[in-house]
């Protein structure tokens, strides 16, 4: 028996000892220290791991700027930079959905961009207090499953999907912070009631699900005929393999329906940056020409929000989308997040 | 008798053991951070809209739904885990000793990996039937393992007296073996009980809704407000009342053998036809619950190599700095264990059953309660270690402390103090007993304390997706990204690392219970 | 080896007293059994020997040298202090060698032949050397820790219930092997019980141990043949007490007139082993009885007696040789051997 105790002994300490000389090795390696860098960049960012990258090496490679990127979620690391205040650590903010920034903007936490960035992107792609800019864009869109629903079935206006006909038909991903921008524009365009009474609907009528990948998976595997997402999901695994949308389509609603809502994904400088140029400097890569073109490049199947800048060529134009007229720029999340814990859905 | 000789004996007045006190206590009150932390932050909210919040359908629809999984999981981890123990300690199974192993691997399966593999393989299988499959066969060798170790010890005499005493066998084991598992079931139980409380990554996976998936979208729309706060104090409720069921259920009567004598092993019972039908249902549950989370990860993984998905320098550095978090976060706890658990030993006194029951309620800390308490700390209170490693260390430190205890706990009580004291009247100093006798009797139990720690940071989620300082990615957080955008072929090599690197824990826990005869 | 002296010692735990001012001396390589039931101290007095209890007040000496005392503490490591517990203590991830040779320094920790020398001293084959304790019989366990105790040549040896553990057959054997190394060691030895029979056969002198005080400290046939008090003699063995009147060396009861010591005159009770009472022809004793029971033992018997024609008389007890057993019913004579002790009266 004691022998045998201390063979298990040994065996631990195999075990255990590779751990620890990793733990030194990862520990010296640098690039993983733990830590954060202080002569990185920091580039606080909700926007897709893969976008955000690509930009943050393409700049490095570029200017020899070091960066380092803290992942996170729209809303959430909106309200934590607010939490962070002066202190935070961020020197840029790339956000997913435009609410996301207004959250760090209404607390008064934004540099004013760089004049020449601004004109960099198009025509109402920054709001006119000069705080902040679109970095690429993204549409509303109803994918639905061919097998299931034929096109002239399909509800015409997102607001038909409250109808008592659509329970339990149709699929979305009320969690995250896209969806919850899509409402931000109803609540513009539509007012609180209509909103709120929406709400309360998809509380009984949809299926929810974890984000748009996993509700267009189940539109295509026939869980529901429709589900609510954004546009570049589908084109994305349409450039792929196909295996999450075979066999669906996807339906643009136009005609100004809040189902038509493009959200813009923001990008701003920190206040209280200690390096405020370079964060400029990085504001100003990302809107370039090439910065979109890393955009594009990258296969996220966004839109590019950078003047001379062609998105996709398998995406529709983002002006042919007739988007409803709201102003993207005064978008509440915390608005949305209050109803839709109201409507029970949070 | 002894425990009172201890008590008083001359080193307990010594500067050195009230310098163990002092630390013991620090670290109790540290284990209780996450409860000063949250439930103040709570009850700062206005009593009225705290209320309004708690009392709506929501939240009900949250207590209904963590209600369901416990009247379905518990149950079925017992059924399961008792019955694969039986059959493996207490009858003529073939193979029982390949079978032990076999059922104690689910363990090396981190159960968000198993959901994954059950999204991709049946994909209708969501909701609450998804959640309920997965968790019982990823929870119920906590159930096993218990029961089988009992089994093994319990000497066969009770039923041998039942027996002669008129009873069927049936009737025997009824009657005697099962009052004296009580202790070893409500235990497993309340382990799986809290497991499904803290349970994350499966639950979402499922579209499946509970307190703490509530709190992780709480977190992800307000970071770090009340209302996640709130439902953080009743998640925490419902584990200090499963803590207490377990208190209740586990009764105060001795099962301890009574009376001297050598003990015996049981004579196993003839299956005979019954051999069949009980090989097929272990069988079935191995599949279930090991074979089909490995081979799908294998199978993604060989897609993905098939497309030539590139992985090795991002894996590699992302398992390295995984390895270093585990590390840090194994030495934390287990030395933060080391004076309760040797105060727990030699000291029993006021001071140490208040240890105790501290480390039995954090034991019940759920790791999103502990990670929410360490952001709303460092972001309120302690801004200068806010996203730095030392945080998410100090939260594994606090979430597996218990287990590190145990462990210790068990090597502290192979070193007893009268082999100190034969040491230190055959002439050796403290220091020199402490050496030569307490460090060689207790090393064992260190290194098994640390690497049960170290494998737990490695399938840690919640804490870790809350905490993680900013340029730091692990293999579960990369694991999540990748299957939250449902790219299983990119998700695989992180679960397949996880998997190879927690097959050192089943063999711990195998050996623990073969030893334990 | 050394003297061990013990002087108006107190010593308990917390505000509870255990030992209250007690002396004792054992005299250089001899051996004291310290006799006591349970609660009675002797554990308390053996750790306040051996260094893990501090005294609250007292003096002890070891070889001449003051370990304990006002002013002065030796710890346990630096006392020559050997302690044999009673579940050996082995230290479980050492070989038996591994055990012997722990206390010897360094260099000597090497060489085998003082391990070969102990355990030939405490009667164990030497092959058993490279053994765990684990594979150790119980008995065998005592005799390495004996073995081990010895290996630094400590001036005392402390034994504490050394044999309890262990079955009678194998008890016996231990004991005599114990015995054994201890004498061919000199070594000056306290060994502490609660079992009179080893008491009195294992030491030269012994000590009875009640509530924390020493109630009498003598060879083992004085404690026997003459406890200080009735109380003492019951704890000792089987004893019978009756009234009886004493005078002049000698005491007056119902069994005759009998050579006694103690009290010197008027009422007495008088105490008498069992085995005093010698069974002869009736009429032949100092008083006739019948046979009511027999517990019979095979070396001896214990025969219950009714005293003749006085039924409302207590029964007596007889201890005999097992060959000398008499017959259910048999009407037999009574006689004292040996001289009988005698306390105040307290029987009613």
């Amino acid at each position: 028996m004691p022998q045998r105790r201390h063979l298990g002994a040994a065996a631990v300490l195999t075990l255990t000892l590779p751990l620890a000389l990793a733990a030194c090795g990862g520990g010296g390696s640098g690039e993983d220290a733990f830590e954060a860098d202080p002569d990185a960049l920091q580039i606080y960012s909700s926007q897709h791991r893969n976008v955000t990258e690509a930009w943050a090496q393409a700049f490095t490679d570029e200017t020899g700027i070091k960066t380092q990127v803290r992942e996170g979620q729209d809303a959430s690391m909106g309200h934590m930079i607010v939490e962070e205040g002066d202190a935070s650590p961020a020197d840029v903010f790339l956000t997913e959905n435009s609410p996301a920034m207004t959250i760090v903007e209404r607390a008064g936490l934004l540099a004013p961009v760089d004049q020449e960035t601004v004109a960099q992107v198009g025509d109402g792609m920054a709001p006119s207090s000069g705080q902040w800019t679109a970095i690429a864009a993204r549409s509303t869109v109803l994918v639905y499953n061919t097998d299931l629903i034929s096109e002239d079935e399909l509800p015409t206006s997102i607001m038909d999907l409250a109808e008592p006909e659509w329970a339990g038909r149709w699929g979305a991903a009320p969690g995250g912070a896209d969806f919850q921008a899509i409402v931000a524009g109803m609540l513009s365009d539509q007012g609180e009631q209509e909103t709120q009474a929406w709400l309360d609907a998809l509380a009984d009528n949809a299926e929810v699900y974890q984000n748009n990948i996993a509700t267009m998976q189940a539109v295509n595997a026939g869980e529901v005929p429709v589900g609510i997402m954004y546009h570049y999901y589908w084109y994305r695994d349409q450039a792929g393999d196909k295996e999450g949308s075979a066999n669906t389509k996807l339906h643009y609603f136009g005609n100004q329906d809040p189902g038509a809502f493009v959200s813009l994904s923001a990008g701003g400088v920190l206040a209280s940056s200690d390096m405020a140029d370079k964060a400029q400097q990085f504001l100003s890569y990302v809107t370039s020409s090439e910065g979109q073109q890393v955009l594009v490049d990258s296969g996220s199947m966004e839109y590019a929000v950078g003047t001379g800048v062609e998105s996709d060529p398998a995406l529709p134009p983002l002006t042919s989308l007739d988007a409803p007229p709201v102003d993207p720029f005064t978008l509440n999340s915390d608005d949305v997040v209050t109803m839709m814990t109201d409507a029970g859905i949070l | 008798m002894p425990a009172s000789f201890r008590a008083q004996s001359v080193g307990a007045r010594s500067l050195g053991a009230r310098g163990v006190a002092v630390a013991a206590a620090l670290v109790a009150a540290l284990t209780l951070l996450p409860l000063l932390v949250v439930v103040p932050d709570a009850l700062s909210a206005d009593p009225g809209e705290a209320a309004s919040y708690l009392l709506r359908p929501r939240v009900g629809e949250l207590l209904t739904n963590t209600g369901m999984l416990f009247v379905v999981t518990v149950p079925a981890t017992v059924v399961v885990g008792v019955a694969a123990a039986w059959l493996v300690e207490r009858t003529a199974l073939p193979g029982a000793g390949v079978w032990r192993t076999l059922l104690l691997a689910p363990l090396a399966v981190p159960s968000f990996v198993s959901a994954y593999a059950w999204v991709t393989v049946a994909p209708w299988l969501d909701g609450f039937g998804g959640a309920a499959l997965v968790t019982t066969l990823a929870y119920f060798p906590f159930v096993f393992l218990p029961v089988a170790a009992l089994l093994r010890t319990l000497d066969p005499g009770d039923e041998e007296a039942a027996r002669s005493l008129g009873l069927s066998p049936a009737a025997a084991v009824v009657r005697t073996v099962l009052p004296r598992l009580r202790p070893a079931l409500s235990g497993g139980a309340l382990l799986v009980a809290l497991h499904l409380l803290a349970e994350y990554g499966v639950l979402e996976m499922m579209r499946f809704q509970t307190f703490t998936t509530a709190i992780m979208q709480q977190y992800a729309v307000g970071f770090s407000d009340t209302s996640s706060s709130l439902l953080a104090s009743v998640l925490l409720t419902l584990c200090l009342v499963a803590l207490v069921l377990d208190l209740l259920a586990r009764g105060r009567h001795r099962v301890a053998r009574v009376g001297s004598g050598v003990q015996r092993r049981a004579v196993p019972a003839v299956l005979g036809g019954w051999t069949t039908p009980a090989l097929v249902f272990l069988a079935a549950v191995v599949a279930l619950s090991v074979a089909v989370p490995v081979a799908t990860v294998v199978r993604w993984l060989l897609h993905g190599i098939a497309e030539g998905d590139p992985l090795g320098a991002d894996l590699l550095q992302v398992t390295l700095s995984t390895l270093g978090l585990a590390v840090l976060g194994a030495l934390a706890a287990v030395v933060a264990a080391l004076p309760g658990a040797w105060l727990l030993n030699r000291h029993r006194s006021g001071l140490t059953l208040l240890l105790e029951r501290t480390t039995f309620i954090a034991s019940a800390l759920p790791g999103v309660v502990v990670g929410l308490a360490m952001v709303t700390l460092a972001v309120r209170w302690a801004r200068p270690v806010y996203q730095t490693v030392g945080l998410i260390v100090l939260a594994y430190a606090i979430l597996f402390l218990p287990r590190a205890m145990v462990s210790l706990r068990a090597g502290l009580a192979a070193a007893r103090p009268e082999l100190s004291e034969a040491a230190r009247s055959l002439g050796l100093s403290g220091l020199a007993a402490f050496v030569r006798v307490v460090l060689p009797l207790v090393a064992p139990s260190v290194l098994t304390a640390l690497v049960l720690v170290a494998l737990a940071v490695n399938t840690e989620l919640t804490a870790t997706l809350l905490l993680a300082p900013t340029g730091t990615d692990t293999l579960a957080l990369a694991f999540w990204r990748e299957a939250s955008e449902l790219d299983y072929a990119a998700a695989a090599p992180f679960a397949a690392v996880m998997i190879t690197m927690s097959v050192p824990l089943t063999m711990l826990l195998r050996r623990q219970i073969l030893e334990e005869r | 080896m050394s003297e061990l002296k013990i002087l108006g010692v107190s010593a308990g735990y917390g505000r509870e007293t255990v030992l209250e001012d007690v002396d004792l001396t054992v005299a250089e390589g001899t051996t004291t059994a310290v006799l006591g039931g349970s609660g009675s101290g002797k554990t308390t007095l053996l750790r306040a020997v051996a260094g893990f209890l501090r005294p609250g007040s007292g003096t002890i000496t070891v070889g001449g040298r003051t370990v304990a005392g006002p002013g002065t503490w030796v710890p346990p490591e630096r006392r020559g202090v050997g302690y044999v517990r009673q579940d050996g203590a082995l230290f479980p991830h050492l070989s038996v060698a591994g055990n012997i040779a722990f206390g010897l320094p360094w260099p000597r920790r090497r060489h085998h032949d003082r391990v070969l020398e102990l355990l030939d001293l405490v009667g164990l084959p030497a092959a058993i050397a490279e053994r765990h304790p684990a594979q150790l019989s119980g008995g065998q366990q005592q005799r390495v820790a004996l073995a081990r105790a010895l290996a630094p040549r400590p001036g005392l040896i402390l034994l504490d219930e050394p044999f309890s553990s262990l079955d009678t057959a194998l008890r016996t054997a231990t004991r005599e092997a114990t015995a054994q190394a201890l004498r061919a060691a000199g070594a000056t030895t306290i060994l502490v019980t609660h079992d009179q029979g080893e008491a009195l056969s294992f030491a030269d002198e012994v000590a009875i141990l009640q509530a924390g005080r020493f109630r009498q400290v003598d060879s083992p046939r004085t404690v026997y043949r003459e406890p200080v008090d009735a109380e003492v003699a019951e704890f000792l063995g089987d004893a019978l007490l009756i009234a009886g009147s004493a005078a002049d060396g000698s005491v007056t009861c119902r069994l005759g007139t009998l050579p006694a010591h103690g009290y010197p005159a008027g009422d007495v009770d008088v105490m008498i082993r069992p085995e005093q009472l010698t069974l002869t022809r009736p009429g032949a004793g100092g008083l006739d009885a019948v046979v009511r029971d027999i517990a019979y033992f095979g070396h001896d018997a214990v025969v219950e007696l009714d005293p003749a024609g006085d039924e409302s008389r207590d029964p007596l007890r007889s201890r005999v040789l097992g060959v000398d057993a008499p017959a259910l019913g048999e009407l037999v004579g009574v006689s004292v051997v040996g001289r009988v002790r005698t306390y105040p009266r307290v029987l009613d």
